[in-house]
């Protein structure tokens, strides 16, 4: 992948906001259940 | 020159990025680090319970903290690793935007309304204090405009923000960056002492870590040094705190503008947006979503523990990424500017907490 890929123009912050999202909705939806600690 | 210092954190945004696998070992020394430290906790409890011993309920963050930083400062961090180290940061920016999940819009409203008001007295105080202080210390004046945005809002990422609005030196940042890291690391262990001193409520606390904790990895985890309601406080005043990196870096870069040191900003609207902090947007989200029933309770249980694993990665990549040998090779001006701006922001902050503390009973 070179960096002019549209992915690396994706800022950290942006990432971490899409991940943070990803997870929230597979609780949301009952795909993730127990997230023990 | 790129100070090595500061290889593991700031200068890695600049380097050729890796591929996602060449990530890996290092994100899987964090979390063997930080489960390491969630172990020793754990066992340190089992063995006072199990012998009926009195002992320190010492929490997972110290120990992944102090089992980072003898890896870095020992054997030091092989290269196969740092490239996956240096995500520290974004596993925290993910944990900030899954812990929105852990405050109703009301409680932020509140407390980043108190926030941001002690933000706004901390940040004229702090920036005019630095500037003097740099000053009389006869440091260059890019240098100074770098250490007091670095210390009165959001250490390294302000100051890289800063470095290219300002047309700054790479020397000058790194000397900012390392001074910023090592009067984080120090913090780390005096503040959650200070606060037992004085008997801080886990509310005032949280706020005077938030406020006076440069670095947003080392405000979170001087936060949960003292207590996980602390942790969460901290994390909301230091979020805000961060929400104020577009306005001050742009003032600056105006600043400099108009002494023809710098490049004019043309779109300022474009320039706020690029320099905003979007983990603030999606903490607000979630909790805005976490507001109006959109989670079961358990559901937000699971989006609250998924956010202490981000947390686990990052307090074990805060002890990994520093090196105590390699910041205190910087140089001692930029240090001690630093160290007497922290120590008065320290005090002024703590001044307003409270005084908060007194008036809105936090």
């Amino acid at each position: 992948m070179s960096q002019s890929s549209p992915l690396y123009r994706v800022s950290l912050d942006t990432w971490a906001v899409l991940l943070a999202f990803a997870a929230v909705l597979l609780v949301r939806f009952g795909i993730l259940k127990n997230i023990p600690w | 020159m790129a100070s090595s210092a500061v290889r593991t954190s700031a200068s890695t945004k600049a380097k050729a990025p890796v591929s996602a696998a060449g990530l890996i070992p290092g994100i899987l020394l964090l979390a063997v680090v930080g489960y390491a430290g969630k172990f020793i906790e754990h066992f340190i409890a089992a063995y006072g319970k199990a012998h009926h011993l009195v002992l320190p309920n010492i929490e997972y963050v110290l120990w992944a903290i102090l089992i980072g930083l003898a890896i870095s400062n020992t054997i030091g961090i092989p290269a196969i690793f740092r490239s996956g180290v240096a995500t520290y940061e974004f596993w925290l920016k993910a944990g900030i935007v899954l812990l929105g999940a852990r405050f109703l819009l009301g409680d932020v409203r509140r407390l980043g309304g108190v926030s941001l008001v002690l933000i706004a007295i901390e940040l004229a105080l702090a920036l005019t204090f630095m500037t003097y202080l740099g000053r009389a210390f006869q440091l260059k004046p890019k240098l100074v405009t770098l250490l007091a945005v670095g210390s009165s809002i959001c250490g390294v990422s302000a100051i890289i923000a800063a470095q290219g609005a300002i047309d700054a030196d790479e020397e000058d940042s790194s000397y900012a960056i390392a001074a910023i890291l090592l009067l984080g690391a120090i913090s780390l262990f005096l503040f959650p002492l200070i606060g037992h001193v004085l008997h801080l409520s886990d509310h005032a606390y949280g706020l005077w870590a938030g406020l006076a904790v440069d670095n947003t990895a080392e405000a979170t985890a001087a936060g949960a040094l003292y207590s996980d309601a602390a942790g969460k406080i901290a994390v909301l005043a230091k979020t805000c705190r961060n929400a104020t990196i577009g306005f001050v870096v742009l003032g600056y870069a105006i600043y400099w503008a108009s002494k023809g040191q710098a490049e004019e900003v043309k779109n300022k609207g474009a320039f706020l947006w690029r320099k905003f902090p979007k983990f603030v947007l999606g903490f607000l989200l979630i909790s805005l979503l976490a507001t109006v029933g959109f989670f079961t309770k358990p559901q937000l249980a699971a989006v609250g523990n998924l956010s202490r694993w981000a947390f686990l990665l990052t307090f074990a990549g805060v002890g990994l990424r520093t090196n105590l040998r390699e910041l205190s090779k910087q140089g001692a001006r930029p240090f001690i500017v630093g160290a007497v701006g922290e120590i008065v922001i320290a005090l002024i902050t703590l001044g307003l907490v409270f005084g908060a503390d007194r008036w809105y009973h936090l």
